[in-house]
């Protein structure tokens, strides 16, 4: 945490407002790009409303362990200035000279001295504040155990002996006569992302929800699944404190207009969000527990997540039923709840028991949120969500004011991800061009120590990661275990280390103990290695002394079902990390200057969005198209769904793009070669008519090579003039309006090419498509009958309003399923559709003058193969690019320095693709906010006298890097090793070592395994 | 008898195979616990000798696991791994090693399945191959 006495320049900062996941993200990102940002949230923790989850789809992991590094990410910045408790009380200004009064409630314990050791809660507990409700467990404000800022809050009111609950506190830091502060900051920008809450189903007295204790909301269900949770991760029924045996979700409450006081839009991630509680119940508890979801529409729109869909009904056994039950009631003297509903295809009522009902409540913006809103002056919609800007969805009313996330419209996290750095990219364009600030990271990291002559003093710090670890194994026994291993100094179970708490506990422990290896045995080192090389520096011994046993992930996750073997290899582990890191040796990091020019391949709206952003911010562009001419899929489509005018805005986007100086635009561009590393790339191209090669170096990759438009062979495609696709049916809305008047019938066929064995998921755009499509159809004849043939209507946020329209219009919505599609065969210049009206429970025709097919889209796969092999990068099984992180990585691909924009990275609107553009330029920024790349320690070193030049390493190494030198050896520049170390497994001599994975550290692994085998 | 466990070393690389077993983790995939991983940076740094030293000191098996052919991050390193696996099983059966005791395999960072499935297959590979000779030999 930063005081703020360093942050005392005016004008030149961003406040951001919530310290959910998008606003830290908004936070962290300007912070990286050497911007200062003032975090405001009024919750005494940061981290909102993903901390209370257990577990998110599609990977089913553990939200804390992904989450909670970025937040304590948050406070360690130096650009941030956190203020929890704290709320906007009023805003002045303009965009680049804001003045925003904040005002602050007491905390009545002082952050720089609390501890968080939890005295104070055992003596009073019923002064120490906790969040009511979902926290049933026990009464502590820290939400969790990761918390950011790791400290207590104390509520006065409840308490009667105050001079007490101060003598109790050991470092002093309770103050009672703390007071209410406010305080005014200037600011260029404002970001504006308090999260929404979740719909309160309490006065729906037909859903029990005040009446019947099991009957839960989703997120309370969370609360429980949760390890952190009221029940410690037991799933027990609130009411008889037994396992339920079958549990129901119930869809849609509080959304698509359907209950008193419900939003008429859909709350996008409720359905995942269902379908995610039930897998992992079933993953649970097996056979033992029986799941239902009672739905409306499954909308898995998402990337890869009709996958999700698919595995939760034909792997999981988590049962669909397609109904809208009315109640849950509870019958007279029975113990559970009852739901009567009407299947598919029937009229027959069903009545069936359930131990637990859970409903998938959407979301809502909370009064707070709406006060802010009327404070900082931004236009609100009728659902009191904010009125953005058509193409660009975090640019509110008011100039300079920017939102992200959930209170801008319900999404999910990977989309509130990607808010949260357009937001960013957006805001930190209104500030003025970055000071410079010296790299002070000298100062802050205290001096390191020599320890070259001293006998290995080992620490060894156990987690029981809560019940992942600690709930399979007995870590005290691994303690006791470790502490008697040779060169073990320490050895101490530490709850939660990469909480700020235990780490700061295991920084102590280095200092007092003198140790100088540490030994981690947590989770992987692929995500926590950095955070634990950092607080080795912090505790002035050098970074790369360490080893992390990755038990959690190798043990006691995929053995829990074994905890004796668990255990044994678990201390296997252990042994083989402490041999190992006696040899570590201590490293200093390459570094090299970077290259702050920017490739980015594709000249579409996101490519052309992305470079627009970067240009402007001084940065030289080259712009890759592979067609003749800038536009993409664009140039093709005319209106989005609310009426924004596509044609003229990407117009205007290509003029501009044309223009820029700091732009260089390559058409009719192929990429054929590539090399180099994150901040220095080479990459070949070949463009123009004539096909001339050139090399551009650049520090930046961004790929927007967009998808393509799926165009399968069916329903008369290309073969009857009257079967368009939605693509065209809007370019021939637009050019022939007089044919359009003389249409009596038009059927559209919904999921043509998508949803299908070829071509397994949803494309996300054809639904809002095909509603666009028929609501323009009806506006230049609003005679023709329009039949939409579906097969869940995906119209998701806001979407589902123009839905609602198409209905009450008229337009014919019916079901079919993939196992009985409609039909279409030709008749004249028309077409004779035929399909089965589950309602009507008859097959039907219509002889329609237009057939417009929703065929949605499907990835470019030449080229996103060959550049997938040019760049190696991995693609998705249907082709697209993957990102390094589902949830919390959205946009920054697995290989440093490249980035992914558009419908590259799956199917998307063009505002979605705008504000993927534009988080890409704010990722891109944080990379060009350094001068210099740190490329680690993991480089090849020759030892001169062993080597004979014989020239192996030579011809090993795929990047050709050693060479023999002057003095007649093989000599490798650590700045272009890779640290493959496939020259030091060639080397007849033995000759050369890969620094981090020296051959005898890796030999005191496998000797350490096998010492304990009886032979 | 006491039934016997073989002990498996796994020399996985960071981009893709270690990654694949953190997914299988992440995923909670089973697989017998008789595998240990050691990380690497790519299976092309995995040594003829770390492999020869790991069965003298009585390993019952011994597999190396790299990328998909063509997805090395480091182009090539698979595949040079491979090489050497062979020539290295070559070897093995020279010294009275049955060479089905060593494995190279290729698995992409998303297949956490495929990951917990050839654990599993090479576990009960080596279970019914029974104890390592030289575990067998210095045993007496």
């Amino acid at each position: 945490m930063q005081n703020s006495t360093r942050l005392q320049s005016q004008k030149n900062k961003v406040l951001v407002v919530g310290g959910g996941l998008g606003g830290i993200r908004t936070a962290l990102d300007l912070a990286e790009a050497e911007k200062d940002v003032i975090l405001v949230d009024r919750a005494h923790t940061i981290g909102g409303l993903m901390t209370q989850l257990d577990r998110t789809f599609p990977t089913n992991n553990c939200d804390l362990c992904t989450l909670s590094p970025h937040l304590s990410e948050g406070s360690r910045q130096q650009h941030i200035e956190l203020m929890t408790m704290t709320e906007v009380v009023a805003v002045k200004g303009s965009k680049g000279n804001f003045t925003v009064s904040l005002q602050t409630a007491p905390r009545y314990i002082n952050l720089e001295k609390c501890t968080a050791c939890g005295e104070c809660l055992q003596a009073f507990p019923e002064c120490v504040q906790f969040n009511a409700g979902l926290d049933h467990r026990a009464p502590t404000c820290m939400r969790y155990p990761q918390a950011t800022p790791q400290a207590f809050s104390i509520d006065l009111a409840s308490c009667t002996d105050v001079q007490a609950l101060v003598a109790v506190c050991p470092a002093g830091a309770i103050n009672p006569d703390d007071i209410t502060t406010t305080r005014e900051v200037g600011c260029a920008a404002i970001v504006l992302s308090p999260g929404a809450e979740l719909f309160d189903p309490s006065h729906l007295d037909y859903l029990g929800y005040s009446s019947f204790p099991d009957v839960v909301t989703s997120l309370e269900y969370e609360r429980i699944l949760s390890a952190s949770g009221p029940t410690a991760g037991r799933l027990l029924r609130p009411s008889t404190g037994q396992q339920p045996k079958k549990v129901a979700w119930i869809q849609c409450i509080g959304s698509r207009g359907l209950q008193k006081g419900a939003g008429a839009y859909c709350s996008h991630a409720c359905c995942m969000f269902a379908l995610k509680e039930a897998m992992v119940t079933k993953e649970r508890f097996q056979e033992d527990i029986e799941t239902t979801i009672f739905y409306m529409d499954m909308r898995t729109f998402g990337k890869d997540y009709e996958l999700y869909l698919n595995r939760a009904k034909n792997d999981c056994g988590v049962r669909f039923l397609r109904s809208r039950p009315h109640s849950i009631v509870q019958p007279e003297g029975a113990d559970g709840l009852s739901i009567t509903y009407t299947v598919d295809d029937s009229t027959t009522q069903i009545t069936e028991e359930f131990d637990m009902v859970v409903l998938a409540t959407g979301f809502k913006t909370s009064a707070a949120s709406r006060r802010l809103a009327a404070e900082t002056g931004i236009e609100m919609n009728a659902d009191f969500f904010p009125v953005t800007d058509i193409f660009n969805p975090v640019v509110t009313s008011v100039p300079g004011i920017y939102v992200a996330g959930t209170f801008e419209a319900p999404k999910d996290i990977p989309e509130t991800m990607v808010q949260g750095s357009a937001a960013a990219c957006m805001a930190g364009a209104d500030l003025p061009a970055a000071r410079k600030i010296p790299d002070d990271e000298e100062a802050v990291l205290p001096r390191e120590r020599d320890v070259s002559g001293e006998e290995p003093r080992v620490g060894v710090f156990i987690c029981d990661c809560g019940d992942n670890i600690g709930g399979v194994i007995d870590v005290a026994s691994l303690v006791e275990d470790a502490a008697r291993l040779p060169h073990v100094v320490v050895a101490k179970a530490e709850g939660h280390g990469c909480s700020r708490l235990s780490m700061d506990n295991i920084r102590q422990t280095i200092v007092d103990e003198g140790l100088n290896r540490v030994v981690i045995g947590g989770c992987s080192p692929r995500t926590h290695q950095g955070k634990f090389q950092e607080l080795l520096a912090r505790a002035g011994i050098n970074k790369y002394l360490l080893e992390i046993a990755n038990i959690r992930d190798q043990s006691t996750w995929v053995h829990s079902g074994k905890p004796a073997e668990a255990l044994s290899k678990t201390r296997d582990l252990l042994h083989m990390a402490v041999a190992a890191v006696v040899k570590a040796q201590p490293l200093s990091d390459q570094s090299l200057p970077i290259n702050k020019n920017i490739l980015v391949v594709g000249g579409g709206v996101s490519g052309m969005t992305a470079a627009l952003q970067l240009a402007d911010q001084g940065f030289q562009l080259y712009l890759l198209e592979k067609s003749p001419q800038l536009g993409g899929m664009a140039r093709k489509l005319v209106k989005t769904i609310e009426g924004g005018d596509i044609r003229d805005f990407v117009g205007k986007l290509i003029e501009r793009v044309e223009k820029h100086p700091k732009i260089q635009v390559f058409t009719r561009a192929l990429v054929v070669d590539h090399s180099g590393m994150p901040g220095m790339f080479k990459t070949g191209m070949q463009s123009g008519p004539q096909m001339f090669y050139r090399q551009l170096e650049h520090g930046i990759t961004i790929l927007a090579t967009g998808a393509m438009a799926n165009r399968p062979a069916t329903y008369l495609l290309d073969q009857s003039p009257a079967v368009r696709t939605q693509i065209e049916t809007q370019q021939f809305l637009t050019d022939q309006p007089e044919t359009v008047r003389q249409w009596d019938n038009v059927v559209m066929i919904q999921c043509v090419g998508s949803r299908v064995p070829e071509n397994p998921n949803c494309s996300r755009i054809c639904c809002q498509a095909a509603i666009k499509n028929a609501l323009a159809i009806l506006e230049i004849n609003p005679e023709a009958r329009i039949f939409i043939l579906y097969r869940d209507m995906r119209t998701f946020g806001f979407h589902e309003e123009y839905y609602q329209r198409a209905r009450e219009k008229g337009v014919i919505f019916s079901r079919y399923s993939l196992d009985r599609p409609p039909v279409a065969t030709t008749a004249g210049d028309q077409v004779e559709v035929s399909f089965y009206d589950p309602i009507l429970s008859r097959e039907l025709t219509v002889v329609a003058d237009a057939l417009c097919l929703s065929t949605g889209m499907v990835s470019d796969a030449d080229s996103s193969e060959e550049l997938a092999m040019i760049f190696k990068l991995p693609r998705t099984a249907d082709g697209f690019f993957l990102e390094d992180h589902v949830k919390l990585r959205p946009v920054d691909l697995p290989v440093p320095g490249f980035f992914v924009a558009g419908t590259a990275h799956s199917p998307k609107l063009i505002k979605e693709s705008i504000s993927q553009a534009n988080a890409v330029a704010s990722r891109a920024q944080t990379m060009l906010a350094r001068d210099a790349i740190n490329l680690g320690a993991a480089t090849a070193r020759v030892e001169g006298k062993l080597c004979a030049a014989c020239l192996i390493c030579v011809r090993a190494c795929p990047f050709g890097v050693p060479f023999i030198n002057a003095d007649g050896y093989s000599e490798i520049d650590p700045a272009k090793c890779h640290g493959c170390g496939m020259c030091v497994a060639e080397c007849p001599a033995k000759a050369i070592q890969l620094m981090q994975f020296e051959d005898d550290r890796i030999l005191a692994k496998v000797e350490q395994l096998f010492e304990r085998i009886p032979v | 008898m006491e039934k016997f466990e073989p002990v498996i070393v796994a020399f996985c690389c960071h981009y893709c195979a270690y990654t694949a077993a953190d997914m299988a983790g992440s995923q909670r995939l089973p697989y017998p616990a008789n595998v240990k991983i050691i990380r690497v940076p790519c299976s092309g740094k995995v040594d003829a000798l770390h492999i020869i030293k790991a069965f003298e000191k009585g390993a019952d098996g011994v597999y190396v696991a790299g990328c998909l052919e063509g997805d090395c991050h480091f182009k090539n390193g698979n595949e040079r791994a491979a090489r050497r696996i062979a020539y290295v099983k070559n070897y093995l059966e020279e010294i009275g090693i049955e060479s089905e005791r060593l494995e190279m395999v290729m698995i992409s960072a998303g297949m956490g399945q495929r990951f917990a499935q050839t654990a599993t297959e090479i576990t009960e590979k080596i279970r019914a191959l029974g104890p390592s000779p030289i575990r067998t030999a210095t045993a007496l």
